[in-house]
């Protein structure tokens, strides 16, 4: 035993001798100049995209489905993104997409992340380079195509098909022994039951996503109907009138706010999830709107305490997603244009495009992705594979709808009657015909 | 010897209190050293590491200082960096505005401006007016800037910050257009913080540290760092900056606030992101803008950890390599400990045996001299009787009766002196280790008749009783040295006699137990007597040699003290066991156990069916003595069924033969109550017929009742114990009995050693004078050679038939015994080979034997010279002749 000990001890001395001359020992430099820095050109890819506030413990939050597809595609170039970012501090500052506008016509950044209104306009102003080169673009559906070709570009591609919902608690329908509202009349019944039992507001609202309520009942009929192509074609060509679309959605507004269903002063103010979140959270609020990946997001509605269902918009056809896509751009003046497209190809590629699927647990632009969804999605996912959906942008209609629906509910919100916003409309697509 | 002795004890003694003093300084060494080496260890290791830790503390805080040094120098060097870009851009928009003073047209100017990276927005109002031109060609107003801080770059007032319409946070400096002394015009010009950009570090402490420039009076983030994610990119102003990074206390907020507005630099510590993080604020332009950011204490304090670590490793090995040698050092002692405990161990072991040593050499000395007295005085006593019949003899010579007392009191005197011999000879041989046993076949009958011989006439002459006792014993053919076993068994019995008082008992019992194998036969032999006993002390030593109880009784009887340790020996030599109990005047009882080969098969019951016999009647009242001659006769193939009385025993003879049987023999036990064995014989007698053998069996002599006997019509006598052998022994000389006598009378006439002629080799006077004068007495003549040589001579020169035998002696000068047998066997004529050549030596042990066989010898005959054995081997040679 005490050979062994002798033998252990004598290896264990060899070692730490071994390690601490290893450790210490420095590689003389034979150069005169001392300073060794790296003079490859680093490839550098500039993304503008809208952030969420940084959490306290930011460091252990875990990677969004955006950074991890960033981080493949930075990987696989062997390039680096730097974001940047801007996020207004209230309603009185400019907005995202004003900033986004700004910085695309300024050249500021090379790939910027878009709202819907924004690509249409970016990309009718030509200031949006064609994406549809890209190896990748093959795998991507027609409806995400034809919803960002502006004038035969590609000029956007998002990495999710966005789906707008309600999302309601269901313990709070169940405690008023509701069911889930299909139609609008469903949802003001629904919404007098929660305000008599002392529910102040039963809908919490957003600046952002109102217009999902005007656009669902919009164009419920046109996007389930057989001609579609035909209204879009006449609305194009002035023959029918986007107001008259609208009208019925405005006024069933205008109802949830006169009944107080709906605080429109605060929604005029409220930035997206972070105004109305904190209510729907803590129970005080039964219906509040949000994309789908909310529902999968700790940071949004993704870690609830009660039974949450999502939902579609009630309309006289019944419960309705509203699909919208925001999207990848790249500036067709870019500083880094061809790296640039390359991270782009790399962002809509099957596996990077599953990574980010797998992750928010959404829907991909991509045809041969599929993915599992929780089970609160479960009845939004039905009716969108169902094909029952309205598209909330549509880069074929000559009139931006996204965009524009939000600016004039805006109105309504700040107090302009419902023929004041119709008027507004007949006025954009006035500006359109000519 | 005894100053040996003396130096010896001495020597033990002092080294014992050397080994006691030793012994105490170790076990005080142990108890008392300890503790307080351990103490005194961990004392010394509770220093060391306190220095270490204050020298790793100061080392820390030296470091931690010059870091946050370095660190204040580096945003010292980012702010000497923003404010003269500020400086330049400042110096540049005076120049340009005085070249703008002097140009007719500065509206033109301005619009056919290009922008720059920096100034992104040149933009001209002249005096009276409220718009002005820019030169990205829309129209200017200055509504929108704020001027309300009251900073300034240069001299010229800068705005607050804000956010252009190329989405970037941007700052705009006016400056007055002078001309002629008179303010003619405003030029404004738009700087965008992104020019700052390149200014500041790309890798702040190795990306550890964050550097955000904000703008103080909105304390808006105007430019955030390069190299931020996703998650840590939502830093919008320093409220949000205090919100992410958890600085929540009131006073360190109202602390950053009073730094703020007093246009002074703040750092402070807090945690970030779990991490000790050192947080500053760096006023640039006079407060205009900050510097903010943090970074990690452990980015900043790399090389202090590094030598720290170091200084923990080195500590850390040396403690190792300590510990190490303290184990060692410990187990080198522990050996060394051991070492010595086994060297004490040994020397007291060596010390013990040395003691022993002495007190056996003591002992054996005292043994030695004890028996060198008791040899003397055995020796003198017996010789002094032979020399004093001699001198008697002399005297007397002419009176016959005399001389025939006093001769058999010499060779009485001579017979136990030639004993005492034997056993001293004996005892050498055994404890030099030249005992051989000479092994052969035996039976046990002959055995226990041939000690019964010797014992039973010594006990009688002390009117003892002797009793022998065999009992199951199935195999009386045995191998072994029979005559050793004799030995044993007169030893033991012969000092029974001695050591047992007139008219006691004596008994020799041999029993059969369990046999081990089927090749041996495992034998008891109890030899008890009555007699005076033995003191346990003595029990002790019984087997040591040279020793003899002694006490006022048994001082009286002559003795070597060597029989014991010779029976031992032997014992031993054969396998055996051997053990004694005994008590003072009570008695003694001695135990041998011995293995004994039982030869290969022989067929008893063959002898049987030759002689017909095959069914026997055992008369005897002891029923264990009737049942054992029952099983060993029924195991020789021989029906023997059982009477335990007279009476009995004529019941079954009588119905026997109402059935037409009858028995072969009939053995009749004396001894009987009611009806004793002669008297039995006699009725049987009457009913049997003549051809039926009657045998009487008895443990007592046969003379005293052989003439009853035989007028009862008992035609033999078997002795007690019953052997297989011995009965057959008494078949076969009952039915040769004609042949027997006949040969008798034979072998007396030719035992007869007349006209005998013989040569002598003795180089020994007197014995070859003794010789002559026996041969002459039993007619022979003789032919004296002095050595071994001059009886070759004389053999050889004599002619054919002259000598019938030789008697060679075997220790002779010139030639010895050996050397003159061979060369006499050698020797080319006819009778060399034939002539009988009897060694006669008083070397008469069994390899003594061998050898004289060897050398060409026929027999050998021991001094001191027997006649009777003498007679009886000549006339086995001399017959053959």
């Amino acid at each position: 035993m005490k050979r062994n000990f002798i033998k252990v001890s004598a290896v264990l001395l060899v070692g730490a001798a071994v390690y601490a001359t290893a450790a210490c020992a420095k590689e003389e430099a034979l150069d005169t100049n001392l300073i060794h820095k790296d003079q490859g050109v680093e490839k550098v890819v500039n993304l503008f995209t809208p952030v969420e506030k940084s959490n306290p413990n930011a460091g252990n939050v875990a990677r969004t489905a955006q950074e991890i597809s960033i981080m493949e595609a930075e990987e696989k170039l062997n390039l680096r993104v730097e974001y940047r970012s801007y996020t207004a501090e209230d309603y009185k500052e400019k907005t995202y997409d004003d900033v986004a506008l700004d910085r695309v016509r300024s050249n500021m950044d090379d790939v910027y992340l878009l709202n819907p209104d924004t690509i249409q306009v970016l990309g009718a102003e030509g200031q949006l380079a064609d994406l549809s080169g890209l190896d990748n673009v093959k795998n991507l559906r027609e409806v995400v195509k034809a919803a960002n070709m502006v004038n035969g570009k590609l000029v956007a591609i998002p990495q999710e098909v966005v789906s707008y919902g309600l999302f309601v608690n269901q313990d709070m329908f169940d405690d008023y022994d509701l069911e889930l509202p299909q139609t609008p009349d469903d949802l003001l019944e629904c919404c007098r039951v929660f305000k008599k039992n002392g529910i102040e507001t039963p809908i919490g609202a957003n600046r952002w996503w109102l217009e999902n309520f005007v656009l669902a009942q919009a164009y419920a009929d046109l996007y389930n109907g057989d001609t579609t192509d035909e209204e879009i074609a006449a609305l194009n060509s002035g023959e029918a009138k986007y107001s008259d679309y609208m009208r019925a959605g405005f006024e069933y507004l205008q109802e949830l706010i006169d009944l107080e269903y709906i605080d429109a002063e605060t929604a005029y103010t409220y930035e997206a999830i972070e105004g109305e979140g904190p209510d729907f959270l803590a129970q005080k609020t039964p219906i509040v709107m949000a994309y789908w990946a909310a529902a999968n997001a700790d940071t949004a509605y993704g870690d609830v305490d009660f039974n949450l269902q999502v939902i579609g918009f009630p309309t006289k056809l019944g419960q309705m997603p509203v699909v919208s896509m925001n999207g990848y751009g790249v500036g067709v003046k870019a500083e880094h244009l061809e790296d640039a497209m390359d991270m782009m190809n790399v962002l809509m590629s099957d596996q990077t495009l599953q990574t980010y699927a797998d992750t928010n647990q959404v829907i991909s632009p991509s045809k041969n992705v599929e993915v599992d969804c929780r089970d609160a999605l479960k009845p939004l996912n039905a009716k969108i594979n169902e094909g029952v959906y309205v598209l909330g942008s549509n880069a074929n209609m000559k009139l931006e709808q996204w965009g524009n629906t939000c600016l004039i509910v805006r109105s309504l919100l700040k107090g302009a009657s419902v023929d004041e916003c119709m008027a507004e409309f007949d006025k954009l697509q006035a500006e359109t015909l000519q | 010897m005894i100053l040996l002795k003396y130096c010896n004890v001495s020597r033990y003694n002092i080294s014992k209190k050397v080994i006691l003093k030793v012994k105490k300084r170790h076990k005080k060494g142990k108890s008392g050293n300890g503790p307080g080496l351990i103490l005194s260890i961990l004392l010394t290791f509770c220093i060391l590491g306190t220095i270490v830790y204050f020298v790793a503390r100061r080392i820390s805080s030296e470091m931690s200082q010059s870091a946050i040094s370095n660190l204040s120098e580096s945003l010292e060097l980012v702010r000497g960096t923003i404010e003269a870009i500020l400086d330049k851009e400042a110096e540049f928009q005076k120049l340009m505005a005085q070249e703008i003073s002097v140009m007719g047209n500065p509206e033109k100017f301005i619009q056919s401006y290009s922008g720059s990276q920096t100034m992104v927005k040149i933009s001209y109002i002249a005096e009276g007016t409220t718009k002005g031109v820019s030169n990205t060609g829309e129209e200017f107003t200055a509504e929108e800037l704020d001027f309300s801080s009251g900073k300034s770059v240069g001299g010229l007032p800068v705005s607050t910050s804000y956010l252009n319409d190329m989405g970037t946070w941007a700052y705009t400096i006016k400056c007055p257009v002078v001309r002629n002394g008179r303010e003619t015009a405003v030029l404004y010009i738009e700087y965008i913080y992104d020019s700052f950009d390149e200014a500041l570090p790309s890798s702040f402490y190795n990306r550890k540290a964050t550097l955000y420039i904000m703008d103080a009076k909105s304390r808006r983030f105007v430019l955030k760092p390069k190299g931020l994610k996703e998650r840590t990119l939502g830093h919008l102003d320093l409220n949000d900056f205090y919100r992410a990074n958890l600085i929540l206390e009131p006073e360190i907020q109202e602390e950053v606030s009073q730094c703020i507005r007093t246009q002074r630099d703040i750092m402070f510590y807090h945690t970030i992101q779990q991490k000790d993080s050192l947080i500053y604020m760096w006023a640039v332009n006079e407060g205009a803008v900050y510097l903010v950011g943090y970074v990690p204490i452990e980015a900043i304090q790399r090389e202090g950890d590094a030598v720290n670590q170091n200084i923990f490793i080195v500590v850390f090995v040396m403690l190792v390599a300590f510990v190490i040698c303290c184990i060692l050092y410990f187990l080198n002692n522990r050996q060394q400990m051991r070492y010595r405990k086994e060297q004490e161990r040994e020397r007291e072991l060596h010390n013990q045996q040395l003691a022993e040593a002495l007190q056996a050499a003591q002992i054996a000395s005292s043994s030695k001299t004890t028996f060198l007295s008791n040899m003397s005085h055995d020796i003198r006593t017996p010789m002094n009787a032979i020399l004093g019949f001699t001198i008697l003899l002399a005297k007397d010579a002419d009176n016959p009766g005399k001389v025939r007392e006093y001769t058999k009191k010499i060779t009485a005197s001579g017979q136990h002196l030639l004993s005492l011999i034997n056993d001293v000879l004996d005892v050498s041989k055994i404890e030099s280790g030249k005992v051989v046993l000479t092994i052969g076949e035996f039976t046990l009958n002959n055995m226990v008749s041939s000690v019964d011989a010797i014992i039973r006439p010594m006990a009688r002459e002390k009117g003892q009783e002797f009793e022998v006792l065999v009992s199951g014993v199935k195999q009386e053919h045995l191998i072994g040295d029979e005559t050793r076993i004799n030995q044993i068994l007169i030893n033991l019995l012969s000092n029974a006699v001695k050591y047992t008082q007139e008219g006691g008992n004596i008994w020799l019992r041999i029993i059969g137990l369990g046999q081990h194998s089927s090749q041996y036969e495992h034998i008891r032999i109890e030899v008890e007597d009555n007699g005076y006993g033995m003191s346990q002390d003595y029990l002790e030593v019984i087997f040591d040699a040279f020793t003899r109880a002694e006490n006022s009784t048994t001082n009286k009887v002559q003795g070597t003290g060597l029989g014991m340790a010779i029976t031992k020996n032997i014992v031993e030599l054969m396998g055996g066991t051997i053990q004694v109990s005994s008590q003072v005047d009570k008695g003694s009882l001695f135990i041998v156990e011995l293995d004994l080969r039982i030869p290969d098969g022989k067929s008893d019951e063959q002898f049987w069916q030759e002689n017909k016999i095959h069914r026997i009647l055992v008369v005897d009242d002891e029923t264990d003595m009737g049942r054992n001659i029952q099983m060993l006769m029924e195991d020789a193939g021989v029906q023997a069924e059982l009477a335990f009385c007279g009476e009995d025993a004529l019941c079954r003879i009588r119905s026997a033969q109402e059935m037409g049987e009858h028995y072969d023999v009939i053995l009749l036990d004396w001894k009987m109550p009611d009806m004793d064995g002669i008297e039995t014989a006699r009725c049987i007698r009457k009913i049997v017929p003549d051809g039926t053998l009657i045998l009487l069996l008895s443990a007592h002599d046969w003379d005293e009742i052989e003439e009853d006997a035989v007028g009862a019509g008992i035609q033999g006598f078997l002795t007690k114990p019953f052997f297989v052998s011995a009965f057959k022994e008494k078949i076969f000389e009952i039915n040769t009995a004609h042949d027997q006598e006949i040969q008798a009378s034979e072998n007396a006439k030719e035992h007869s050693l007349n006209g005998v002629h013989f040569l002598v080799a003795e180089d020994n006077e007197i014995n070859s004078e003794i010789l002559e004068e026996l041969l002459e007495v039993e007619g022979a003549v003789c032919h004296i050679a002095e050595n071994g040589h001059l009886a070759v001579e004389a053999f050889k020169n004599a002619p054919p038939g002259t000598f019938d035998a030789i008697l060679m002696d075997v220790q002779m000068p010139v030639m010895n015994g050996y050397e003159a047998t061979l060369a006499i066997r050698s020797l080319e004529r006819e009778d060399a080979e034939t002539i009988p050549i009897i060694a006669m030596t008083a070397n008469a042990f069994a390899e003594d034997v061998r050898d004289a066989k060897d050398a060409g010898m026929n027999d050998h005959i021991a001094k001191p010279i027997d006649m009777d054995i003498v007679r009886k081997t000549l006339y086995k040679y001399l017959k053959e002749k």
